[in-house]
C-alpha cells in the first residue's frame, strides 16, 4: 500500500515536472507561456497519431520505447517518497536503480542507430559516451549516501536518515547540487544538451529519437518525464530526511529542482559539445568531493 | 575411475584421424561430448556435496609425486569448460562446413584433435595439483591451442599471431617454473598444496608476483595481454570463443588457487590484484571501443571483464584481510560467477562474430551493417550478449557485478579502513561498465542495425542450424543466471565462505545479503510493462495508418548507406579524451602523387603496449644478435678454437682466482 502511494505520487511529479519547467523558463523570460499541462495536451495529441517507420528499422527501434519506458517505470518502483517506502526494495538497490536508467540508454541508442543515418548516430554515440562518464557520478552519490546513513537499498537510507546529525544536512544539500547536475544530463537539458535546438547536428537526445513519431514518440517523452522525477525525487529524499521528512517536503524539493533547471535554463548559454564531457567530468570529480567530506565528516562524529 | 575415464577418453578422440571426412565432426561431438557430460556430471556432483575426491593418475612415472583432486574450485572451472567445448563442438558442426572441401582431411583431423586434447588439458589443469602434472597439462593446453589458431595458416598474420602467442605463453611458463621451483627451495614438495605452508613462513607478495606473471599472461592480464588481441582474430570463431570464454580464466584459476593459500599478507596481495584490475579494465574497455574489427573488439573486452575479474578479487581478498566478511564474500563471489558469466556471453558473441563471418567473409565493421535482417536469429542472439556484457538487468551479467558493487557499497556503508578504496572500485567500476554500454552499442549497432555497408554484407544469409544451436547452450546460462539469481546465490557464497575459510557464510549472506528473488520481481514487472505498453501501442494503431518512409536525411532525398555512421566516429568522442592512451593514429596509404587517385585510410589502432615489442631496443637486440650469430660459421676448425678459447678464458679467470 505504502509502495502504491509513493508511485502515485512520483508519477504525479513526473506529470508536473516539465510544466515547472516551462513556467519557470518562461516568466524568467517575461512571457507568459504555454498553458502548465501544455505538455499533457501534445503527448495526447501524438497518441491519436498513426505511425512512419523507416524501412531500415526493425524490431529493436519498434519496441524500445515501451523498453525505455518500461526500464524507467522499473526503476521508480525502487524509490520511496518521504515517509511512504518503495514498492520493490532490497539490499543495494541503487544499483539496479543505476543500471536500469542504463537500459532505457541503451535501447534509444541501439534504436538510433537502426534508422541508419549519420545524424542519429551522431546522437547515439554522444549519448552513449555522455551516459558512460556520467555513470560514476550517479553511483558514487549513491554510495555517499551509503556511507552517511549506513545502508544499501533506498528505502532503508531515507529511513534512516531522519536520524542524522546537523552537520550532514551540508552533505545532502551537496548532494542535492550534484543531483539538479546529473538530471541535466541525464535528461538532455541546457547546457549540455538542448531540447529544443534546430540543428541535427548539435543534439544529443534529440536527435536520437528523430525518426519516432505518434505514439512511440509520445512513449518516449513519458519516459523521459519519469525519468526526470526519479532522479528529482532521489535527491529530494535525501535532502528532506535530513530535515523534515515527509511527502510534502519532498514533492516541493523536487519541484524546486525542476524550478532551477528552468533558472540554468534562462541563464545558461548550452556548451561546446567539446566541452560536454569536461562538464560531465566536473559532475563526477564533484561527486567524488562530496563523498570524501561526507566521509571526513563521519569519521570525525565517530572519533569525537 | 573418474581420470581414468577421461584419458581413454582423450586418447580414443585421437582416432578421429582414422575417420572419413564427413564424419570428424560429428564424432569428436560424440566422443569429447561424452567426456565433457561425465566432467559435467562430476562437477556438479562435487559442487552439490561440497567437497571433491582425490584421484591417482595413472601415469604416476610421468607425473612424480603429482596427484589430481576435484575440489569445488576444481569442479566450478570443469563445469564452465565443459559448457563452453560442448557448445563450441556443436558450433563447429556449422562453422566448419565450408571448410571440408578446402582443407586436408589431416589438416581437419588435427584442429578436432587438438580441439579435444585442449579440452582434456583445461581438465587436466584445474584437477593437477603437483607441479609436474599441472605443467604438463598446462604446456599441453598452450601446445593445443597454438596448433587450433593456426588453422589457416596460409594467411601470413595468423602465423605471426600464433608464433606471438606461443613465445609469449613460454615466458609465462617460465615465470611458472620458477614459482614451484621456490617451493622446492625452501624443501617443500611443488604442488598446490604446500603453498599454504610456505605463505606461512615466508612473506608471500615475492613469489605471488611470480606466480602473477605467469597465470595473468594466459589470463590477459596488463601489460601482458598483447597476446590476446592478435590471438583471438586470427583463431577461428568457435576456438576464439573457447579461448576466451574458459582458456583464459585458467589464469584467473592459478591466481586463485595460489591466492587463496596466503594467510597473513593477504592485504597487499589483495590491493595489487586490485589495482591490477582496474588498469587491465580501463585499458581493455578504451582499447575496445575504437577497433573496428569485430574479433578485436571482443578480445579487448575480454581483457576488460579479467579486469572486473581481478578487480573483484583483489577487493574481495583485501575485504578478508581488514575482517569484512561480507565485502570479502561478495568480491570473490562476484568474480567467480563473473567468470562464470563471461564465459557464457563471450561464447555468445563470439559465435556471432563467426556467424557473420561465415555470412560475410569479413569481421571489418566498416564492411558490415543491416545483418539485422537478412540473420534475424543470429542478431537476436548477439544482442542478448550484447545486453548481458554491459550488465544490463535482467540478464546475467548484471547479477555478478551486482555482487562486486553490493560489497563495495557494503564496505562504504560500515567507514572502516577500506572505505576510500571501496569508493575507487565504484567509480572505476561504473566507468568500464558505461564505457562497455558504448563499445558494445556500437558493435551491435554497426553490424547489425543500419543498411548493408558492402555487397558481401546485402547478401548475406543466415546461416545453418547447428550455429544456431551451438549458441542456444550459452544464452540459456544467460537467461538462468540473469532470470533466477537466487538459485544459485546460496551455492555460490557456501562456496566462497568455503575456500576463504569464513565460518557461516550462508548466514552473513541471510543477514545482509542481497535478496537476489528481489532482481527476479524486477525482472517480471519490466517484462510485464514492456509487454503492455507494447500491447497498447499495438491495439492504438489496430485502427490507424501505419506507413514506410525514409529515415530523415535533414531534407536530402538521396542518402547511401556509406553515409551512415560508422564505427571509427561512433568512438571519436570517447578517443578525442582518452587521447592516444590506448589506440594509434590513423595513416594515409597509397596516396596518389598530384592527381588523388584511390587511396585508403589505415584506421587501425595499434595497441602502445604492443608497439613497446617492436621499438628501437627490438630492434636492437637484433642487430647484437645478428653479430653473435656471425660466430657461428659451421666450420669445424672455427669451433675447436672457440673451445681452445673457452679452455684459455677457464684457465686464466681460476689463474687469477676469479671463479
Amino acid at each position: 500500500m505504502e509502495g502504491i502511494i509513493s508511485l502515485t505520487l512520483l508519477v504525479f511529479l513526473a506529470l508536473l515536472m516539465p510544466g515547472v519547467v516551462n513556467r519557470t523558463r518562461a516568466v524568467m523570460a517575461g512571457r507568459r507561456g504555454v498553458r502548465f499541462f501544455q505538455h499533457l495536451h501534445n503527448v495526447g495529441t501524438l497518441l491519436q497519431k498513426g505511425a512512419v517507420y523507416s524501412p531500415s528499422a526493425g524490431f529493436i527501434f519498434r519496441a524500445a520505447p515501451a523498453v525505455c519506458l518500461g526500464a524507467t517505470f522499473t526503476a521508480l518502483l525502487l524509490l520511496p517518497f518521504g515517509t511512504h517506502g518503495a514498492l520493490l526494495s532490497f539490499n543495494g538497490d541503487v544499483v539496479l536503480f543505476a543500471y536500469l536508467l542504463a537500459l532505457g540508454r541503451a535501447a534509444l541508442i541501439l534504436a538510433a542507430m537502426e534508422t541508419g543515418s549519420s545524424f542519429e548516430g551522431m546522437g547515439a554515440a554522444r549519448e552513449a559516451l555522455y551516459g558512460a562518464l556520467a555513470e560514476p557520478a550517479l553511483l558514487l552519490t549513491a554510495g555517499t549516501l551509503a556511507l552517511v546513513t549506513g545502508q544499501t537499498s533506498f528505502a532503508r537510507i531515507f529511513a534512516s536518515a531522519g536520524s542524522l546529525p546537523p552537520q550532514m544536512l551540508i552533505v545532502m544539500g551537496l548532494i542535492l547540487y550534484v543531483a539538479i547536475k546529473l538530471i541535466i544530463v541525464e535528461t538532455g537539458r541546457i547546457p549540455v544538451d538542448d531540447p529544443r535546438t534546430h540543428l541535427e547536428l548539435t543534439m544529443v537526445h534529440e536527435v536520437m529519437v528523430l525518426d519516432y513519431c505518434g505514439a512511440d514518440l509520445a512513449l518516449l517523452h513519458v519516459a523521459e518525464w519519469l525519468k526526470a522525477a526519479a532522479l528529482a525525487t532521489l535527491a529530494a529524499n535525501a535532502v528532506a530526511s535530513a530535515f523534515a521528512f515527509n511527502p510534502l517536503t519532498v514533492l516541493a524539493l523536487a519541484l524546486a529542482q525542476a524550478a532551477a533547471i528552468g533558472v540554468v535554463e534562462s541563464l545558461q548559454a548550452r556548451n561546446k559539445l567539446a566541452r560536454n564531457a569536461t562538464y560531465i567530468l566536473t559532475i563526477t570529480a564533484l561527486a567524488f568531493v562530496v563523498f570524501m567530506l561526507a566521509y571526513v565528516l563521519q569519521q570525525n562524529i565517530t572519533i569525537g | 575411475m573418474f581420470a581414468e575415464t577421461l584419458l581413454i577418453l582423450a586418447l580414443l578422440s585421437l582416432a578421429v584421424f582414422a575417420v572419413p571426412l564427413r564424419l570428424k565432426g560429428p564424432f569428436t561431438l560424440a566422443v569429447t561430448g561424452i567426456g565433457a557430460l561425465r566432467c559435467l556430471a562430476e562437477s556438479i556432483a562435487v559442487l552439490g556435496r561440497g567437497y571433491g575426491q582425490i584421484e591417482t593418475l595413472i601415469t604416476s612415472p610421468v607425473f612424480g609425486d603429482g596427484y589430481a583432486a576435484t575440489d569445488p574450485l576444481s569442479a566450478l572451472f570443469m563445469l564452465i569448460c565443459s559448457l563452453a567445448v560442448i557448445a563450441v563442438l556443436i558450433y563447429a558442426q556449422g562453422y566448419l562446413r565450408p571448410y571440408l572441401g578446402k582443407k586436408s582431411p589431416a589438416q581437419l583431423s588435427l584442429h578436432y584433435a587438438a580441439l579435444s586434447l585442449l579440452y582434456y588439458a583445461m581438465i587436466g589443469v584445474v584437477m593437477c595439483r603437483g607441479a609436474f602434472g599441472f605443467l604438463f597439462m598446462w604446456e599441453l593446453m598452450t601446445v593445443s591451442s597454438f596448433v587450433l589458431i593456426l588453422f589457416d595458416a596460409e594467411r601470413r598474420e595468423v602465423r605471426r599471431a600464433a608464433m606471438n602467442y606461443l613465445i609469449l605463453m613460454h615466458i609465462g611458463f617460465i615465470f611458472l617454473v620458477a614459482g614451484f621451483v621456490t617451493l622446492r627451495a625452501a624443501e617443500l614438495p611443488a604442488t598446490f598444496d604446500s603453498l599454504a605452508l610456505y605463505f606461512a613462513g615466508h612473506n608471500p607478495l615475492p613469489l605471488f608476483l611470480v606466480f602473477l606473471v605467469g597465470f595473468g599472461m594466459k589470463a590477459g592480464m596488463f601489460p601482458l595481454h598483447v597476446w590476446l588481441p592478435e590471438a583471438h582474430p586470427a583463431a577461428p570463431a568457435h576456438i576464439s570463443a573457447l579461448m576466451s570464454g574458459v582458456m583464459i580464466k585458467m589464469g584467473v584459476y592459478g591466481i586463485l588457487r595460489v591466492a587463496l593459500a596466503i594467510g597473513d599478507g593477504l592485504l597487499a596481495v589483495g590491493l595489487v590484484l586490485f589495482v591490477l584490475g582496474i588498469v587491465t579494465g580501463l585499458w581493455g574497455i578504451l582499447s575496445a571501443a575504437v577497433q573496428n574489427d569485430l574479433k578485436r573488439l571482443l578480445a579487448y573486452s575480454s581483457i576488460e571483464n579479467v579486469g572486473i575479474i581481478l578487480l573483484a578479487l583483489g577487493i574481495g581478498l583485501a575485504g578478508k584481510a581488514w575482517d569484512n566478511p561480507l565485502l570479502a564474500l561478495c568480491g570473490v563471489s562476484g568474480a567467480l560467477l563473473h567468470t562464470v558469466n563471461h564465459s557464457f556471453f563471450k561464447g555468445v558473441l563470439f559465435f556471432g562474430a563467426g556467424s557473420v563471418y561465415t555470412a560475410t567473409h569479413t569481421t571489418a565493421l566498416d564492411s558490415l551493417g543491416g545483418l539485422g535482417r537478412t540473420m534475424p536469429r543470429t542478431a537476436a542472439l548477439f544482442l542478448a550478449g550484447t545486453a548481458a556484457i554491459c550488465a544490463l538487468p535482467p540478464l546475467s551479467g548484471f547479477v555478478s557485478e551486482f555482487l562486486v558493487y553490493f560489497g563495495l557499497l557494503g564496505a562504504v556503508a560500515e567507514p572502516g579502513s577500506g572505505t576510500i578504496a571501496a569508493a575507487c572500485g565504484i567509480v572505476f567500476l561504473a566507468l568500464i561498465g558505461g564505457l562497455a554500454l558504448l563499445a558494445f552499442t556500437k558493435l551491435y549497432g554497426i553490424t547489425f542495425s543500419g543498411l548493408p555497408r558492402s555487397k558481401a554484407a546485402a547478401e548475406a544469409r543466415e546461416v545453418p542450424v547447428p550455429m544456431i544451436a551451438g549458441a542456444m547452450i550459452p544464452l540459456a546460462g544467460i537467461l538462468a543466471v540473469g532470470l533466477a539469481p537466487g538459485l544459485f546465490t546460496g551455492g555460490l557464497f557456501a562456496l566462497t565462505g568455503r575456500l576463504l575459510g569464513i565460518e557461516g557464510a550462508p548466514l552473513i549472506y541471510r543477514m545482509a545479503g542481497p535478496d537476489l528473488w528481489k532482481i527476479t520481481a524486477a525482472a517480471v514487472v519490466l517484462a510485464g510493462v514492456v509487454g503492455l505498453v507494447c500491447g497498447y501501442k499495438k491495439s492504438l494503431l489496430r485502427k490507424r495508418t501505419v506507413g514506410t518512409g525514409p529515415t530523415w536525411g535533414c531534407g536530402f532525398g538521396a542518402p547511401s548507406p556509406r553515409m551512415q555512421y560508422t564505427g571509427e566516429s561512433f568512438a571519436e568522442g570517447l578517443q578525442s579524451l582518452s587521447g592516444r592512451a590506448a589506440t594509434g593514429r590513423p595513416q594515409m596509404v597509397g596516396r596518389g602523387e598530384i592527381f588523388a587517385g584511390r587511396h585508403n585510410l589505415d584506421v587501425r589502432h595499434r595497441d602502445r603496449v604492443a608497439s613497446l615489442f617492436s621499438a628501437w631496443w627490438v630492434e636492437l637486440l637484433r642487430r647484437v644478435n645478428a653479430r653473435v650469430m656471425a660466430t657461428r660459421t659451421g666450420k669445424v676448425n672455427h669451433y675447436v678454437l672457440y673451445a681452445l678459447m673457452f679452455l684459455l678464458l677457464i684457465l686464466l679467470l681460476s689463474l687469477t682466482n676469479l671463479i
